[in-house]
């Protein structure tokens, strides 16, 4: 690992100053699972780290109807799991949160930095993504919302400009008769990247029956996590049904193309993507059954 | 007087292994000492024709950069000395200047601080032929394959045969013939604790290295060769060792360590040299397991007795020999089980690629015999309709048997019991049907049994040594037991504090133990093949007796040193493998449970009961805990840890893609059943049982997975993908 300075703004203007002032290399630092892998493996030239789990707006969660569940970027997963509005409305999220990496990894990983990772198998992406987050992010030019499906670009490559930092990450109120689920597969029960992953929010009528509302995430099976919308659309009108979940389920595997690496082959992953899409949604409708 | 033995002692390196005093070789520091990194080959098979350390020689804080040609007698080997301790020109030994595996070593470099070691050999620049690269054993034993050694006419290490009755003429009063094609896996040890170590000249000037391994005296004696030095030139201590499992039978970092500081010295350099290994440095750099693929052919009468069984079997030794034609022998011998067959036929090969070596790891060649063995059993059962513990009791060896090798098993031959008590426990045959569980979830049940012998084998040479001394006046107030034997973290020196307690008959409390240091005591052998509790408890025996004697004659301290000499095991005959194997065996029976998902061929494992005769439970607790270890290693070699090797090259060296199981992967629950029936050989009665209970594991694992899916699995790791492309090949288009 090369020698780098280390900062620890407590603020955001500070930090974005910081940003803007260095010429060489900065990288954010948050819960540092990611980072501090990356620096140790791949000889990365990086000039100045700077640790953002000082600023009091990253390290914070905040809840009400109107505006939602707001996650601060470098809250890390106990925070979260620990939360009780998150514990009440956002079953997706509290699924995410205990299964990155094991109690250690979730002491210190963040929701932002995994979503700022970039990962294919980027587990809390998932879950966000299938409940609609938009992802705050401030710059020395000002302030953007991005929606989720559109802040990972690439393996490891994110949206963020030169200067800019993710602040936070907003999630909307649960609509009524609404239920969520993350789920993946993994060989080893913890401390291990996801072969396949589905998230998965549906909203019911108020008879409980007909789907109004569908967001599907898949994970580790294409580039990045990805918006499954022709599973959603396969769902949207129809009432729920076994029979119907199995058809998304179908309608999930060929809507990917992954590939073969260490952890898993491409049939293996399109195999799973099938399973774990009924598997998901069935668990999504009966949280949707329960709540109401 | 209470007894001191058959009681859950504490163990002695408890409190200062969990308060951080205990130091492991990574720990010893001193304020003046130097850095040393290795660089290693990278290439699996590659002739090295230059290296230039001239870039490297000027980085700023380097020291020394060694080369073969720095080293004296420049080749190494636990059994056979085939591996060169530097790879490259102008060493004293032919073909030393070829690399033939990855994680061979080329060159040392010592410096201020490991940075600079690291920035400098990075910076040596090797001018490398590559050659051709064989990693089949298959295509490594024609006759025209290219020969890993000039010097050899053949890539076979040892050809072991057992030719018994008649296997041919057997087949045709068989009811049923099962004939399958198995294959075993790599594994890696993964110790807590990777290969580190310090070395330095000490006050009587000996090269002293202080080091994690298995033998201290056997690691002294690998060092004086390799510099050229005699023994008592070389002093080897080891510190607390973090885990073994067989990994540390050859040596790693001890010579390397040794010529360094040699090197130094002979400078004028009086700084003492560390060496630690990265966590993928040692998955690179260390054996492993052997891959072995195993042709059985078994053939039973229709009342179940086995009639025949023929096996070939090639196992995958790597680069260099390490101990893989012991791990051979003890694959023969484990390939037909504990059973009486009277028509066997065994050829054994084991073979050099250009792969990782392979070496010792718990069961020794065992596990991978074992699982060929208890298959073939199972599904011999299953093809006759016969329960697999009855098919067990119609043809298990009893006291007096006399086995494939023509000799009787050692008096003691408790395999029947272990059976019926696991059987009983476990309410065997088990019908009750599970009808709580999701459509998804299919449950089975399997059954597996094994023998494991105590002690180095055919013909290896055997020997523990003690020493005791008896301090007071009127009454022994201070025993001081000088042993060699290795404390890798399994409980060995809390058991010798105990035995040497009961022998004399004092409290624990006034046993001190003078341990791992080879200049301080003498020759105890390896702490493996199950060996130690039992060999260092005769010879603690042997030596308190005749301290007991002189201290009748008054004589203060009184003294006692003790040399134990087993009963001599005998080689395999070379054309009909008749010979007398093992000095004794721990005899075991396991029943395992397991849920398998088949929608995503995950395997959860619910229970797991391992039933051991240990001859004597020294220490129960730790005897347990020795069970349940074995069990959890067997799970993780059984379902998760998959080494990848490409064309030599090891593509999961690190343990994010080298999966061992974590505390929610292990079986739910482990009972470990003790079982005490004295071995005639044994000290109190005791037999060895670091290795037996994990070589039943993958076999009854395997059985159970077949009771609830139909299937059976003939290659393992059962990683999901794998049970996934067997329970339905349709996933993957077949
Ligand atoms: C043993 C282990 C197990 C793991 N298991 C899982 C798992 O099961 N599932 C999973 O998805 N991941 C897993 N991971 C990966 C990692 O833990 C997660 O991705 C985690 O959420 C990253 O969060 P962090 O706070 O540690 O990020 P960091 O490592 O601090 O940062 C990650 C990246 O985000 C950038 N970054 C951080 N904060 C900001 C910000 N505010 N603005 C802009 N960029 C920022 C950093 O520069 C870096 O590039 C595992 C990692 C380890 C080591």
């Amino acid at each position: 690992m090369k020698t780098f300075d280390y900062e620890a703004p407590v603020t955001i203007d500070q930090t974005i100053t910081l940003m803007s002032k260095t010429r060489g290399k900065t990288l954010l630092l948050a819960g540092g699972t990611d980072l501090l892998v990356q620096l140790r493996y791949s000889n990365q030239d990086v000039d100045l780290v700077i640790d953002v789990k000082g600023i009091p707006e990253l390290n914070q969660i905040n809840y009400d109807e109107f505006s939602g569940l707001v996650i601060g970027a470098a809250a890390p997963c106990s925070q979260i799991y620990e939360s009780a509005p998150v514990l009440e409305n956002f079953p997706a999220i509290i699924d995410a949160a205990t299964i990155i990496g094991g109690k250690a990894i979730q002491n210190r990983a963040s929701f932002g930095g995994n979503l700022c990772n970039a990962s294919p198998s980027g587990d809390a992406i998932g879950a966000m993504m299938s409940l609609g987050a938009i992802c705050n992010v401030v710059g020395s030019e000002g302030v953007r919302n991005i929606p989720i499906e559109d802040f990972c670009i690439a393996p490891g490559k994110n949206a963020l400009e030169k200067g800019e930092m993710l602040i936070s990450i907003q999630i909307p109120s649960p609509r009524p008769n609404s239920g969520s689920h993350y789920l993946r597969f993994t060989p080893r029960a913890e401390m291990d990247i996801a072969v396949a992953g589905v998230g998965a929010s549906i909203e019911l009528d108020s008879d409980l029956n007909k789907i109004l509302s569908a967001r599907i995430a898949l994970v580790a099976v294409a580039p990045t996590p990805v918006l499954a919308t022709e599973v959603s659309e396969s769902l949207v009108g129809q009432k729920t049904s076994g029979s119907l979940l199995e058809k998304a389920a179908n309608i999930a595997k060929e809507t990917i193309s992954p590939i073969t690496d260490v952890r898993g082959s491409a049939s293996q992953r399109k195999h799973l993507i099938g399973v774990l899409t009924r598997r998901c949604l069935d668990i999504a409708v009966k949280r949707a059954v329960q709540v109401s | 007087m209470t007894s001191k033995i058959g009681v859950d002692v504490s163990r002695i390196d408890a409190l200062d292994k969990v308060t951080g005093k205990a130091l492991f070789p990574a720990d010893l520091m001193s304020s003046d000492m130097l850095h040393m990194k290795i660089l290693f080959a990278g290439r699996p098979h590659a002739r090295v024709r230059s290296i230039d350390v001239g870039k490297a020689e000027s980085c700023p804080g380097v020291i020394a950069i060694l080369t073969a040609s720095d080293v004296p007698v420049n080749e190494y080997g636990l059994i056979n000395c085939d591996q060169p301790v530097l790879v490259g020109p102008g060493s004293n030994k032919k073909g030393a200047d070829t690399a033939r595996f990855v994680g061979d070593q080329i060159a040392l470099v010592v410096a201020e601080t490991e940075e600079a070691a690291i920035k400098a050999r990075d910076d040596i620049l090797v001018d490398w032929v590559d050659l051709p690269v064989i990693t089949d054993p298959y295509e490594a034993m024609k006759p025209d394959a290219p020969m890993l050694f000039e010097s050899r006419d053949s890539n076979i290490i040892k050809h072991n045969k057992i030719r018994a009755g008649d296997v041919e003429g057997a087949w045709k009063n068989c009811e049923v013939i099962v004939e399958s094609i198995y294959h075993t896996p790599w594994q890696e040890h993964a110790y807590l604790q990777p290969e580190a170590g310090i070395s330095y000249i000490d006050s009587d000037g000996r090269i002293t290295v202080e080091v994690a391994g298995q033998w201290v005296h056997e690691e002294q004696k690998q060092i004086a060769h390799a510099l050229g030095l005699t023994v008592d030139q070389v002093r080897v201590i080891h510190p607390a060792i973090g885990g073994a499992f067989g990994g540390r039978e050859d040596v790693s970092v001890q010579i390397v360590l040794a010529l360094a500081s040699w090197h130094l010295h002979e400078r004028g350099i009086s700084r003492p040299v560390k060496i630690v290994w990265s966590r993928e440095e040692s998955i690179l750099g260390h054996h492993k397991r052997h891959p072995y693929n195993i042709h059985a052919k078994w053939g039973a009468a229709s009342d179940g007795s086995i009639l025949a069984a023929e096996v070939k079997m090639v196992a995958d030794a790597g680069a260099y020999e390490y101990t893989s034609a012991k791990v051979l022998g003890n694959a023969t011998l484990q390939s037909t089980g504990p059973y009486d067959i009277p028509n066997v036929s065994v050829d054994a090969y084991a073979v050099y690629t250009n792969n990782v070596p392979s070496g010792a790891f718990r069961g020794f060649g065992g596990p991978q015999g074992a699982f060929a063995a208890e298959s073939q059993v199972n599904k011999l059962a299953d093809k006759l309709g016969i329960d697999v513990v009855e098919m067990r009791r119609r043809n298990l060896i009893s006291d007096g048997s006399i086995g494939q090798f023509k000799s009787v098993y050692p008096e003691g031959v408790t395999i029947r019991q272990v059976v019926e008590e696991c059987a009983d426990r476990s309410n065997w045959p088990i019908t009750q049907v599970d009808n709580s569980l999701p459509s998804n979830i299919r449950k089975g049940y399997g059954f597996a049994c094994a023998l494991k012998n105590v002690g180095f084998s055919f013909g290896f040479p055997e020997e523990c040594w003690a020493k005791v001394e008896l301090h007071g006046g009127s009454e022994i107030e201070r025993v001081v037991l000088h042993h060699a034997g290795a404390e890798c973290g399994q409980g060995a020196h809390t058991v010798f504090v105990q035995m040497t307690a009961e022998a004399c008959g004092v409290p624990i409390e006034c046993i001190q133990l003078e341990a791992a240091d080879s200049a301080l005591t003498k020759n105890s052998g390896s702490a493996s093949a199950s060996r130690l509790t039992f060999m260092a408890g005769n010879s603690i025996r042997g030596a308190v007796d005749l301290a007991l004697e002189n201290w009748q004659s008054e004589e203060r301290p009184a003294i006692g040193e003790y040399k134990f000499v087993p009963r001599q095991t005998t080689a395999l005959d070379t054309e009909t493998g008749e010979c007398d194997p093992n000095i004794t065996y721990g005899y075991v029976a396991q029943r395992v449970i397991v849920e398998v998902d088949i929608e995503t061929g995950h395997i959860r494992v619910v229970d797991v009961m391992s039933v051991d005769d240990v001859g004597r439970a020294i220490n129960p607790i730790q005897v347990a805990g020795q069970i349940e270890g074995a069990v959890v290693q067997a799970h993780g070699y059984t379902l998760l840890e998959n080494l990848v090797s490409r064309d030599g090259y090891i593509e999961t060296a690190q343990f994010s893609n080298y999966l061992i199981p974590t505390s929610l992967d292990v079986p739910e629950r482990v009972e470990a059943v003790i079982l005490e029936y004295s071995d005639p050989q044994g000290p109190w009665g005791l037999r060895g049982v670091a290795e037996m209970p994990f070589l039943p594991y993958a076999p009854a694992l395997i059985a159970a997975v077949h009771d609830a899916t139909g299937i059976w699995f003939d290659e393992f790791p059962l990683i999901p993908e794998r049970v996934l492309r067997g329970i339905d090949h349709s996933v993957y288009g077949e």
